[in-house]
């Protein structure tokens, strides 16, 4: 009974330290979130004739071809070697889970009142919908998630960009 | 003061025989080691990605998205760090043990949660492959669930062990 009281006592000292070292270190960190925001709670709009809507409209290939013809931003959420494998056109790279980096370096290049259209790499990826939810929280609030992807757009034969920007 | 690694007394004879070979103190040792091994190099994949890490645990559906998952995400990978450095040195052992026991014991019924999902959709037992976002990439459900029960039978040994060898005790120098 000694033994659990004592391993109890040094589990709690264990939490204490580490809820301490975690939040400082995400406090710091380039990456780190503010874990006490509340859930994103951005309108999903499934009517594609909504166009200039604000919140997060999912679109097809079509629409998508569309877009990047009349030259409106276009970010992909995928990692850095994906984007650089192949993209599509004129797209901006901005890694989800790398916001430290990509966003002192994509923000300012986006304008806030035009629509924004994110992908990533394929239909059942969630990155695109996820990174659309953190700008639309940073103020851009047209966003255009193409759900199709990256593999729905090279599958079609589409015009296809490769290496870094 | 200065560390050093020193070992605690030899148990009892008594206490070696039947089923306390478990409390061989070179077992306990690799125990302590391979844990280590593995909760440092977990921590390590995800420390500093906090969204990444929430997404991961959100996908097991247990946790939505607010603010238990995002303080989840950032703290527990330093729990597990911790626990990983309390094994090697052998200070705050037990309450490591404990932990690993919550930990591993929580590992198994939310892999076992998936994977009943898997099974009900008609995929065979042995064919359920996911990444159970445990910073070791995507593997077979039924390699997960034996490591993960392998683990927490080592923590429950070193929770149970009367004594632990090899542990880095602070003395003070004499003045």
């Amino acid at each position: 009974m000694k033994i659990l009281r004592n391993a109890i006592l040094q589990a709690v000292a264990i939490v204490a330290v580490s809820v301490a070292v975690g939040f400082a270190f995400n406090s710091f960190s380039r990456n780190g979130i503010n874990p006490f925001r509340a859930p994103a709670k951005v309108p999903v709009l499934a009517d594609s004739t909504r166009a200039g809507a604000e919140g997060i409209r999912i679109i097809d290939l079509e629409e998508a071809r569309r877009v990047v013809e009349s030259g409106l931003s276009v970010i992909d959420a995928r990692r850095k070697d994906e984007f650089d494998e192949g993209h599509i056109p004129g797209a901006m790279l901005f890694d989800y889970y790398d916001m430290g980096t990509y966003r002192d370096r994509v923000l300012p290049l986006l304008s806030n009142e035009g629509e924004i259209m994110v992908y990533c790499s394929e239909a059942t990826c969630e990155d695109s919908e996820l990174l659309a939810k953190e700008l639309y929280l940073l103020g851009f609030t047209k966003l255009l998630v193409f759900k199709g992807g990256f593999a729905e757009w090279s599958d079609a034969g589409l015009p296809v960009e490769k290496g870094d920007l | 003061m200065k560390m050093t690694w020193s070992q605690s007394p030899r148990q009892p004879e008594g206490n070696r025989n039947g089923i306390h070979w478990i409390f061989n103190p070179y077992l306990l040792l690799a125990f302590r080691l391979l844990l280590a091994a593995v909760f440092i190099y977990a921590a390590a994949q995800k420390i500093g990605k906090p969204l990444a890490f929430a997404d991961e645990i959100h996908n097991y559906g247990v946790v939505d998205y607010g603010p238990p998952l995002y303080v989840m995400a950032v703290v527990l990978p330093w729990i597990e760090l911790l626990c990983g450095f309390a094994l090697v040195t052998g200070v705050v052992v037990r309450g490591a043990a404990l932990i690993l026991i919550g930990l591993n014991a929580m590992f198994l019924a939310v892999i076992a949660k998936k994977t009943a999902g898997y099974l009900s959709d008609g995929t065979p037992f042995t064919q359920i492959f996911f990444d159970c976002g445990c910073g070791f990439g995507a593997t077979y459900a039924w390699k997960k669930l034996l490591e993960d029960a392998a683990y927490l039978l080592m923590s429950l040994a070193l929770l149970a062990a009367p004594r632990h060898r090899f542990v880095v005790s602070i003395k003070r120098r004499s003045l």
